[in-house]
């Protein structure tokens, strides 16, 4: 059973009489422990995409399949839960919340799960990004590499089937930067399913595959032959 | 739930004199809500005093000077006007007070009349009221002294230069000496002091400040006349004061020839009516200041209400994630309204100790004029205004938090 299998997905936008298709048609599958980068110009509707996939919004016409599920049925508090318990986000500009510790900020979503041993995951999760030693910092007080490390412990507390990042770099040097990807390489190679979206090839490059996305169609799907692996760091990763 | 009061306290927290001034019109609004409930109990407090001073269940008969058709037209009907007029009500007399008492739900009975004269006691001078009265009113009265003993009848029937003093007047004369035994000068003549009061409670003010002697000493020795202003009924059985009050109307008006109510020289009041009279201005007046005070709680609410939507505002992003992350709709309004109704009860609480700080500023204010002022803050009044303004924040909190709820994630996640 493929993780995600999308048929026929389109998504458009009515603004009065103007009709905007924003993906005309879009068609793959993505299997359990795949490393997908989505990548293509701003405009081409990878983020339309990746949010219609992470649950964030819907196709107005296709089919969308999670776990074998179709996912048209979900009703908006239903899809609020899979957010919750079977994806993880990354994002460009880290949104972590403000004035709040680094161990509150990967509590969050286990405030929504209700989950009772929030306290433990979180470590956990954070030992995972290698930031044990960050746990009653305030998010204001870390550099930004270290919070897109937050933002990561964040997306994996809840054990995600798959882990959605949405330019994970764009707000990074290139140390940080690297850092950040060694670490969704890593987990790549421990079994995650990781979706990256991507404008740049370099980055892109990082993942087994690539979906070429242009003007709302997928232009090619391919896999990554020249595989740039980010650069072993052993002091800011286990 | 704790984690989300934890969220919102910190949220609060992290703008501090933003959400202090928000309180402040939900503080003002519930501070004059409590000042009014305590200061009205405390106002409670001393009325009842004085109806327990008095005895509950006491009559007053007063003369009064029957209205012709010309001073109803030119004055209204009022009993007050008698001196003005220079007329004076002679006829309640002796028999009438010796009758009275006869009617079957009176105890006791006592009359009363009333005159001003200096009083003196070596270097000191006061102009005292005095209050002459047969010597049941202390059976009646349950005023008790701090010292001494009170005139017996036949000192009042002897027309004794004997002088019981309020608390006030004793001070005033002796400042520390003691009084008892003492001779002071009242008017023209010489009085033995043979007790002084205990402080009384008193709106008039009047009572700590005069001198009680017997009703003949009065009458003739000071006053000349040999009438009353005044007769004071204890009766058995409140429930039958009305009853009681009739009887005592006919008996009256046919001592004094009195053929039509119209013409009567005379009212009878009784404690349950002037009671009735004081509840119904009294929650006239409450209910104007709550009234007032229910303004300011609405545009505290209002304050509240735009707050908030500076707060989600500034927030879009925050919420955006936190959808995004897997909060429902119903995650986001409970925040939101929980930080909205935290702001409330906070300014709600501290409007409460601020009302009962400047209730117990009047009480002090009011004991120190000699009223017998309890200082309360009822019960009640505390769970109102917590209740209120819990209300208010739901109330002026929920559309700003519904509008929260509602955002599109995608959308907040871009807002920067």
């Amino acid at each position: 059973m493929s993780l995600i299998r999308v048929e026929n997905l389109a998504k458009e936008y009515v603004n009065g009489e103007v009709v905007t298709p924003v993906l005309r048609g879009v068609s793959f599958t993505v299997e359990p422990g795949e490393f997908v980068a989505i990548m293509g110009p701003s405009g081409s509707g990878k983020s339309t995409l990746m949010h219609i996939l992470s649950f964030l919004d819907r196709p107005s016409t296709g089919r969308y399949e999670f776990e074998g599920l179709d996912t048209s049925e979900f009703s908006d508090e239903y899809l609020a839960g899979l957010r919750n318990e079977r994806v993880g986000f990354v994002f460009q500009s880290f949104n972590l919340l403000a004035r709040t510790s680094v161990l509150d900020n990967v509590k969050l979503p286990l405030l929504y799960s209700r989950v009772k041993k929030s306290e433990t995951l979180a470590k956990e999760a954070l030992a995972a990004v290698g930031l044990s030693h960050r746990l009653d910092y305030f998010t204001n007080q870390i550099s930004g590499g270290e919070k897109q490390r937050v933002a990561i412990a964040r997306a994996l507390v809840n054990n995600p089937a798959v882990l959605f990042a949405d330019e994970p770099t764009g707000n990074l040097d290139s140390k940080s930067g690297n850092t950040v990807m060694q670490i969704l390489q890593n987990l790549n190679d421990q079994g995650r399913t990781i979706i990256l979206v991507t404008h740049e090839q370099e980055t892109a490059r990082h993942a087994r595959r690539i979906l070429r996305v242009k003007d709302g169609a997928i232009l090619a799907d391919e896999r990554v032959l020249d595989r740039v692996l980010a650069f072993s760091d052993k002091e800011l990763v286990k | 739930m704790f984690a989300v009061l934890k969220q919102s306290l910190r949220a609060l927290s992290a703008n501090k004199a933003r959400t202090t001034l928000t309180t402040l019109g939900i503080v003002i609004g519930i501070a004059t809500v409590i000042l009014v409930l305590s200061a009205g109990a405390g106002f409670r407090s001393l009325i009842d005093a004085q109806v327990a001073a008095f005895g509950s269940n006491t009559l007053f008969i007063e003369t009064r000077v029957p209205a012709t058709t010309k001073q109803r037209a030119a004055s209204g009907d009022n009993a007050y006007n008698q001196g003005a007029l220079g007329v004076v009500i002679n006829t309640l007399k002796d028999r009438d007070l010796q009758e009275i008492k006869k009617i079957p739900n009176v105890v006791n009975d006592y009359a009363m009349v009333t005159g001003q004269a200096v009083a003196s006691y070596r270097d000191n001078q006061k102009n005292a009221l005095f209050y002459g009265s047969t010597a049941e009113r202390f059976e009646i009265d349950k005023h008790t002294l701090k010292a001494g003993r009170f005139y017996t009848a036949a000192e009042d029937v002897g027309a004794a230069q004997v002088a019981v003093l309020g608390s006030s007047l004793a001070k005033n004369l002796f400042n520390q000496d003691d009084p008892l035994g003492k001779l002071i000068r009242y008017g023209t003549l010489n009085f033995q002091v043979i007790g002084v009061y205990k402080p009384q409670g008193d709106i008039t003010g009047v009572a700590n400040d005069a001198v009680y002697i017997p009703m003949n000493t009065a009458q003739h020795k000071m006053l000349g006349i040999d009438h009353f202003s005044f007769v004071i009924v204890q009766v058995a059985d409140i429930k039958r004061a009305d009853e009681t009050a009739n009887q005592i109307k006919l008996l009256l008006r046919s001592n004094h020839d009195i053929l039509s109510p119209e013409k009567d020289d005379f009212i009878v009041q009784t404690q349950a009516e002037a009671l009735a009279t004081f509840n119904t201005i009294f929650g006239g007046i409450t209910i104007l200041l709550i009234a007032i005070a229910a303004i300011s709680l609405i545009v505290g609410g209002v304050g509240i209400m735009n707050i908030m939507y500076v707060v989600v505002t500034e927030r879009t992003a925050e919420i955006g994630l936190k959808k995004a992350i897997g909060a429902t709709n119903k995650d986001i309004l409970r925040e939101f309204l929980t930080e909205a109704v935290l702001v409330t009860v906070l300014g709600g609480i501290l409007g409460i100790m601020l009302g009962a700080l400047l209730g117990y500023v009047v009480s002090i204010i009011a004991t120190a004029a000699g009223l017998e002022w309890a200082f309360v803050v009822p019960f009640n009044a505390i769970a109102l205004a917590v209740a209120v303004s819990a209300t208010i924040g739901i109330g002026f909190g929920v559309l700003p938090a519904r509008s929260a709820a509602r955002l599109d994630p995608i959308e907040a996640l871009r807002y920067e």
